[in-house]
Protein backbone atom coordinates (compact mmCIF):
# COMPACT_ATOMS: atom_id res chain seq x y z
CA UNK A 1 0.00 0.00 0.00
CA UNK A 2 1.50 3.19 -1.02
CA UNK A 3 0.16 5.95 1.16
CA UNK A 4 1.68 9.54 1.49
CA UNK A 5 3.33 11.08 4.17
CA UNK A 6 -0.45 12.87 5.32
CA UNK A 7 -2.68 9.70 5.11
CA UNK A 8 0.23 8.26 7.32
CA UNK A 9 -0.29 10.69 10.24
CA UNK A 10 -3.73 10.29 9.85
CA UNK A 11 -4.02 6.27 10.30
CA UNK A 12 -1.51 6.72 13.18
CA UNK A 13 -3.97 9.42 14.68
CA UNK A 14 -7.03 7.21 14.16
CA UNK A 15 -5.20 4.54 15.67
CA UNK A 16 -4.15 6.54 18.72
CA UNK A 17 -7.76 7.76 19.31
CA UNK A 18 -9.73 6.75 22.15
CA UNK A 19 -13.09 7.08 22.56
CA UNK A 20 -13.72 7.75 26.69
CA UNK A 21 -17.35 7.54 26.54
CA UNK A 22 -19.04 9.37 29.29
CA UNK A 23 -21.68 7.41 31.04
CA UNK A 24 -24.98 9.18 31.85
CA UNK A 25 -26.66 7.06 34.26
CA UNK A 26 -30.47 9.32 33.75
CA UNK A 27 -30.10 8.92 29.75
CA UNK A 28 -32.75 6.61 29.23
CA UNK A 29 -34.87 7.95 31.99
CA UNK A 30 -34.53 11.32 29.94
CA UNK A 31 -35.37 9.74 26.69
CA UNK A 32 -38.48 8.60 28.16
CA UNK A 33 -39.40 11.73 29.73
CA UNK A 34 -39.30 13.42 26.34
CA UNK A 35 -41.04 10.91 24.43
CA UNK A 36 -43.98 11.31 27.36
CA UNK A 37 -43.80 15.45 27.46
CA UNK A 38 -43.68 15.32 23.69
CA UNK A 39 -46.80 12.79 23.88
CA UNK A 40 -48.67 15.22 26.36
CA UNK A 41 -48.42 18.37 24.12
CA UNK A 42 -49.75 16.11 21.24
CA UNK A 43 -52.28 14.78 22.93
CA UNK A 44 -53.20 17.82 24.13
CA UNK A 45 -53.40 19.96 21.07
CA UNK A 46 -55.01 16.96 19.08
CA UNK A 47 -57.32 17.13 22.37
CA UNK A 48 -58.32 20.87 21.25
CA UNK A 49 -57.94 19.94 17.45
CA UNK A 50 -61.24 17.28 18.25
CA UNK A 51 -63.65 19.82 20.02
CA UNK A 52 -62.04 23.23 18.19
CA UNK A 53 -65.26 24.65 18.44
CA UNK A 54 -66.03 24.45 22.57
CA UNK A 55 -62.31 25.33 22.98
CA UNK A 56 -63.18 28.50 20.84
CA UNK A 57 -66.45 29.28 22.77
CA UNK A 58 -64.54 28.66 25.85
CA UNK A 59 -61.62 31.14 25.18
CA UNK A 60 -63.59 33.86 22.96
CA UNK A 61 -66.10 33.70 26.23
CA UNK A 62 -63.00 34.01 28.42
CA UNK A 63 -61.26 36.65 26.17
CA UNK A 64 -64.72 38.87 26.17
CA UNK A 65 -65.53 38.57 29.63
CA UNK A 66 -62.06 39.03 30.67
CA UNK A 67 -61.99 42.26 28.69
CA UNK A 68 -65.51 43.73 29.29
CA UNK A 69 -64.95 43.25 32.93
CA UNK A 70 -61.54 44.93 33.14
CA UNK A 71 -62.98 47.97 30.74
CA UNK A 72 -66.21 48.53 33.09
CA UNK A 73 -64.06 47.90 36.58
CA UNK A 74 -61.44 50.86 35.19
CA UNK A 75 -64.44 53.20 33.96
CA UNK A 76 -66.62 52.79 37.07
CA UNK A 77 -62.97 53.70 39.26
CA UNK A 78 -62.60 56.27 37.14
CA UNK A 79 -66.07 57.73 37.33
CA UNK A 80 -66.60 57.35 41.02
CA UNK A 81 -63.43 58.85 41.83
CA UNK A 82 -63.94 61.94 38.67
CA UNK A 83 -67.96 62.61 40.67
CA UNK A 84 -66.38 62.85 43.90
CA UNK A 85 -64.10 65.26 42.36
CA UNK A 86 -66.45 67.13 40.94
CA UNK A 87 -68.95 67.18 44.03
CA UNK A 88 -65.64 69.02 46.06
CA UNK A 89 -64.91 70.91 43.18
CA UNK A 90 -68.27 73.03 42.95
CA UNK A 91 -69.24 72.52 46.75
CA UNK A 92 -65.92 74.52 47.55
CA UNK A 93 -66.95 77.14 45.23
CA UNK A 94 -70.59 77.18 46.65
CA UNK A 95 -71.12 79.83 49.23
CA UNK A 96 -74.42 78.03 50.22
CA UNK A 97 -72.61 75.21 51.20
CA UNK A 98 -70.36 76.90 53.72
CA UNK A 99 -71.10 76.49 57.36
CA UNK A 100 -70.75 78.64 60.73
CA UNK A 101 -67.63 77.63 62.22
CA UNK B 1 -60.44 15.28 32.27
CA UNK B 2 -56.73 16.36 32.52
CA UNK B 3 -57.20 18.37 28.76
CA UNK B 4 -60.27 19.89 30.08
CA UNK B 5 -58.48 21.16 33.21
CA UNK B 6 -55.53 22.54 31.04
CA UNK B 7 -57.99 24.09 28.21
CA UNK B 8 -60.30 25.76 31.49
CA UNK B 9 -56.62 26.90 33.10
CA UNK B 10 -55.84 28.39 29.77
CA UNK B 11 -58.97 30.37 29.52
CA UNK B 12 -58.54 31.55 32.63
CA UNK B 13 -55.15 32.69 32.13
CA UNK B 14 -57.24 34.14 29.05
CA UNK B 15 -59.18 36.12 30.72
CA UNK B 16 -56.77 37.38 33.12
CA UNK B 17 -54.39 38.60 30.73
CA UNK B 18 -57.63 40.66 29.02
CA UNK B 19 -58.81 42.27 31.94
CA UNK B 20 -55.17 43.19 32.95
CA UNK B 21 -54.92 44.20 29.32
CA UNK B 22 -58.56 46.18 29.04
CA UNK B 23 -57.85 47.74 33.29
CA UNK B 24 -54.70 49.29 31.92
CA UNK B 25 -56.27 51.09 28.55
CA UNK B 26 -59.28 52.22 30.38
CA UNK B 27 -58.20 53.57 33.46
CA UNK B 28 -56.65 57.18 33.99
CA UNK B 29 -54.74 56.61 36.88
CA UNK B 30 -53.01 60.64 36.70
CA UNK B 31 -57.03 61.56 36.99
CA UNK B 32 -57.95 59.21 39.67
CA UNK B 33 -54.72 60.54 41.60
CA UNK B 34 -55.12 63.96 41.25
CA UNK B 35 -58.80 63.12 42.43
CA UNK B 36 -57.80 61.03 45.49
CA UNK B 37 -55.50 64.02 46.35
CA UNK B 38 -58.17 66.21 46.03
CA UNK B 39 -56.18 68.46 44.22
CA UNK B 40 -58.97 70.41 42.10
CA UNK B 41 -56.77 72.10 39.80
CA UNK B 42 -54.58 69.54 39.22
CA UNK B 43 -57.85 67.33 38.69
CA UNK B 44 -58.63 70.17 35.98
CA UNK B 45 -55.54 69.70 33.98
CA UNK B 46 -56.66 66.27 33.41
CA UNK B 47 -59.66 65.86 32.98
CA UNK B 48 -59.75 69.09 30.25
CA UNK B 49 -56.71 68.36 28.75
CA UNK B 50 -55.60 72.15 29.90
CA UNK B 51 -52.18 73.27 28.48
CA UNK B 52 -50.00 75.18 31.09
CA UNK B 53 -51.15 78.75 30.03
CA UNK B 54 -54.97 77.85 30.10
CA UNK B 55 -53.72 75.95 33.79
CA UNK B 56 -52.30 79.29 34.75
CA UNK B 57 -55.41 81.77 33.69
CA UNK B 58 -57.89 79.27 35.45
CA UNK B 59 -55.84 79.30 38.61
CA UNK B 60 -55.72 82.88 38.54
CA UNK B 61 -59.30 82.91 38.04
CA UNK B 62 -59.84 80.70 40.68
CA UNK B 63 -58.07 82.81 42.96
CA UNK B 64 -59.75 85.47 42.35
CA UNK B 65 -62.89 84.37 42.68
CA UNK B 66 -62.06 83.05 46.09
CA UNK B 67 -62.92 86.21 47.43
CA UNK B 68 -65.67 87.22 45.57
CA UNK B 69 -66.88 83.74 47.15
CA UNK B 70 -65.66 84.47 50.71
CA UNK B 71 -68.01 87.88 50.48
CA UNK B 72 -70.89 85.83 49.05
CA UNK B 73 -70.22 82.92 52.04
CA UNK B 74 -70.09 86.06 54.77
CA UNK B 75 -72.86 87.71 53.50
CA UNK B 76 -74.83 84.34 53.91
CA UNK B 77 -73.57 83.20 56.99
CA UNK B 78 -74.48 86.43 58.81
CA UNK B 79 -77.98 86.57 57.24
CA UNK B 80 -78.52 83.05 58.56
CA UNK B 81 -76.86 84.25 62.25
CA UNK B 82 -79.24 87.10 62.42
CA UNK B 83 -82.21 84.38 60.89
CA UNK B 84 -83.02 87.07 58.47
CA UNK B 85 -86.47 86.53 56.50
CA UNK B 86 -85.97 83.64 53.89
CA UNK B 87 -86.61 86.24 51.30
CA UNK B 88 -83.49 87.74 52.00
CA UNK B 89 -81.18 85.04 52.24
CA UNK B 90 -82.86 83.30 49.21
CA UNK B 91 -81.44 86.65 47.41
CA UNK B 92 -78.08 85.86 48.72
CA UNK B 93 -78.10 83.10 47.28
CA UNK B 94 -79.03 84.01 43.89
CA UNK B 95 -76.66 86.41 43.88
CA UNK B 96 -73.92 83.53 45.28
CA UNK B 97 -76.09 80.95 41.86
CA UNK B 98 -74.83 84.02 39.77
CA UNK B 99 -71.85 84.84 40.57
CA UNK B 100 -70.90 80.92 40.56
CA UNK B 101 -72.45 80.57 36.84
CA UNK B 102 -70.45 83.75 35.24
CA UNK B 103 -67.35 82.40 37.02
CA UNK B 104 -67.59 78.82 35.87
CA UNK B 105 -68.47 80.57 32.29
CA UNK B 106 -65.30 82.23 32.41
CA UNK B 107 -63.19 79.10 33.03
CA UNK B 108 -65.36 77.16 30.26
CA UNK B 109 -63.78 79.81 27.98
CA UNK B 110 -59.85 79.88 28.56
CA UNK B 111 -60.43 75.88 28.30
CA UNK B 112 -59.92 74.04 24.72
CA UNK B 113 -62.53 73.60 21.77
CA UNK B 114 -64.78 71.42 23.17
CA UNK B 115 -63.41 70.54 27.01
CA UNK B 116 -65.26 74.05 28.09
CA UNK B 117 -69.12 72.85 27.37
CA UNK B 118 -67.67 69.26 28.47
CA UNK B 119 -66.94 71.61 31.92
CA UNK B 120 -70.43 73.12 32.03
CA UNK B 121 -72.06 70.37 31.11
CA UNK B 122 -70.28 68.52 34.52
CA UNK B 123 -70.74 71.69 36.78
CA UNK B 124 -73.68 73.49 36.19
CA UNK B 125 -76.23 70.76 36.97
CA UNK B 126 -74.06 70.55 40.48
CA UNK B 127 -74.86 74.03 40.65
CA UNK B 128 -78.73 74.01 40.11
CA UNK B 129 -79.07 70.66 41.71
CA UNK B 130 -77.88 71.81 45.63
CA UNK B 131 -78.87 70.47 47.80
CA UNK B 132 -79.42 72.08 51.73
CA UNK B 133 -79.08 69.04 53.26
CA UNK B 134 -75.75 67.52 52.82
CA UNK B 135 -73.60 70.28 52.39
CA UNK B 136 -69.72 69.13 52.08
CA UNK B 137 -67.57 71.45 53.67
CA UNK B 138 -63.93 70.82 51.19
CA UNK B 139 -62.03 73.23 50.45
CA UNK B 140 -60.39 73.41 47.14
CA UNK B 141 -57.01 73.12 47.15
CA UNK B 142 -54.57 75.28 45.21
Amino acid sequence: MNMNSDELKLKRLLEDWRVAPVVERAFRTGVWTRIERGRGVAGWVSFVRGHAMVCAMVLGLALGAGAWTGRERARIGVELERAAMLTSYVSALDARSMKMP
Amino acid sequence: MKNWLIMLSFALAVAVGAFAFFFVINDQPELRRAARARDAMQWLRVEYRLNDAQWASIKQLHEAYDEVCERHCAAILAARERAAPTAEVAALERVCVDGMTTHFKQVAALMPAGQGERYLAMVLPKVVGYDHAGAPTVRVQR
